[in-house]
């Protein structure tokens, strides 16, 4: 349990490399807080309503809920937001894949 | 509902890059605080971290102010003070990792790099909070806790420090001047001061630490 909060910060940074292999523009994604996000769109005029903008929305949102999992100590739905994360990143790999050959 | 403001804007040391901290304690789910917003709890979380004497809980305990109240009492001060802060070498462990996990990426990515040095800012100001808690008479949850730890204060240059503060706002509140390669270079030489900078401090820090030395 103590290094749960490494293995956010481990998840986080697997996802920012990921975005990051692609160049959107003058700035790379610094972070996964919507300010961050918000920015990187801004700067790198990205439509909002792309799909790896929400995909990365997505996973933004899901570890900040495994970072406030406190208010609903449950373990089990725990697990199945870590999956959810994978499953997200995943798809932004795909996503970014796309994009390379389109 | 209990709500309390903690963290910078209590402390009255506020700056450019500091933010209102907020604690929502509530019944289960509560689905109209925003996670970014808020730090959100239960109230069985709240009195088991109390009982861990986790740094939170003494941070909360001596700094957080309320705000709101349902029942108009003060949860947190009906809690007393939290049990002593047992767990000092070990979150000094926890930090001293994720330091060196930001500092690995650093050697080997660039395309994580505002992050990995807002990591290395946030292991330094954690694991000198946890530091200070656990080892000094009096404890310090400041942005700036490594640089008020007397004897123990970090010493790397201020440009460095700087560089590491700006990512880390880059990384969380997405305001200033993006960090150049150079300035991320200079940082990264500085890395190795930080690592001998933590390792002496855990030489300072029993493995068994069962009480901490607060003074309130």
């Amino acid at each position: 349990m103590h290094y749960e909060f490494n293995n956010r910060i481990a998840a986080q940074r697997t996802i920012l490399r990921l975005v990051n292999r692609k160049s959107f523009g003058t700035e790379q994604l610094f972070g996964l807080s919507s300010k961050a996000i918000d920015r990187w769109v801004s700067v790198n005029h990205i439509e909002p309503s792309a799909r790896i903008v929400n995909l990365v929305r997505q996973a933004s949102s899901k570890l900040f809920f495994l970072a406030n999992k406190s208010q609903q100590q449950i373990s089990e739905e725990y697990s199945i937001v870590q999956a959810e994360i994978a499953a997200t990143r995943d798809e932004i790999e795909r996503e970014l894949q796309a994009l390379s050959s389109s | 509902m209990h709500i309390y403001a903690f963290g910078s804007v209590c402390r009255g040391d506020v700056s450019f890059g500091s933010d209102v901290d907020l604690l929502a304690i509530v019944h289960g789910h509560d689905s109209r605080f925003n996670t970014e917003d808020y730090s959100i709890y239960s109230y069985e979380r709240v009195k088991e971290i109390w009982s861990e004497g986790n740094p939170f809980a003494w941070h909360l305990s001596l700094e957080a102010k309320l705000l709101y109240a349902s029942d108009r009492l003060d949860f947190l001060e009906s809690l007393g003070r939290p049990m002593h802060y047992r767990e000092c070498r070990q979150d000094c462990e926890r930090f001293f990792a994720l330091f060196q996990e930001a500092r690995e990426s650093l050697k080997l990515h660039t395309r994580s790099m505002v992050f990995d040095l807002s990591m290395v800012f946030l292991a330094i100001r954690n694991f000198a909070t946890c530091f200070s808690l656990g080892k000094l008479p009096g404890p310090d949850f400041s942005r700036n806790s490594a640089l008020h730890l007397g004897a123990y204060n970090l010493s790397i240059s201020t440009e460095t420090y700087d560089v590491l503060e700006r990512a880390r706002l880059l990384s969380t509140r997405a305001v200033g001047p993006p960090v150049t390669d150079y300035e991320a270079a200079s940082a990264f030489a500085q890395l190795p001061r930080i690592e001998e900078w933590m390792i002496n401090l855990l030489k300072e820090v029993p493995k068994l630490c069962t009480t901490n030395s607060i003074t309130v």
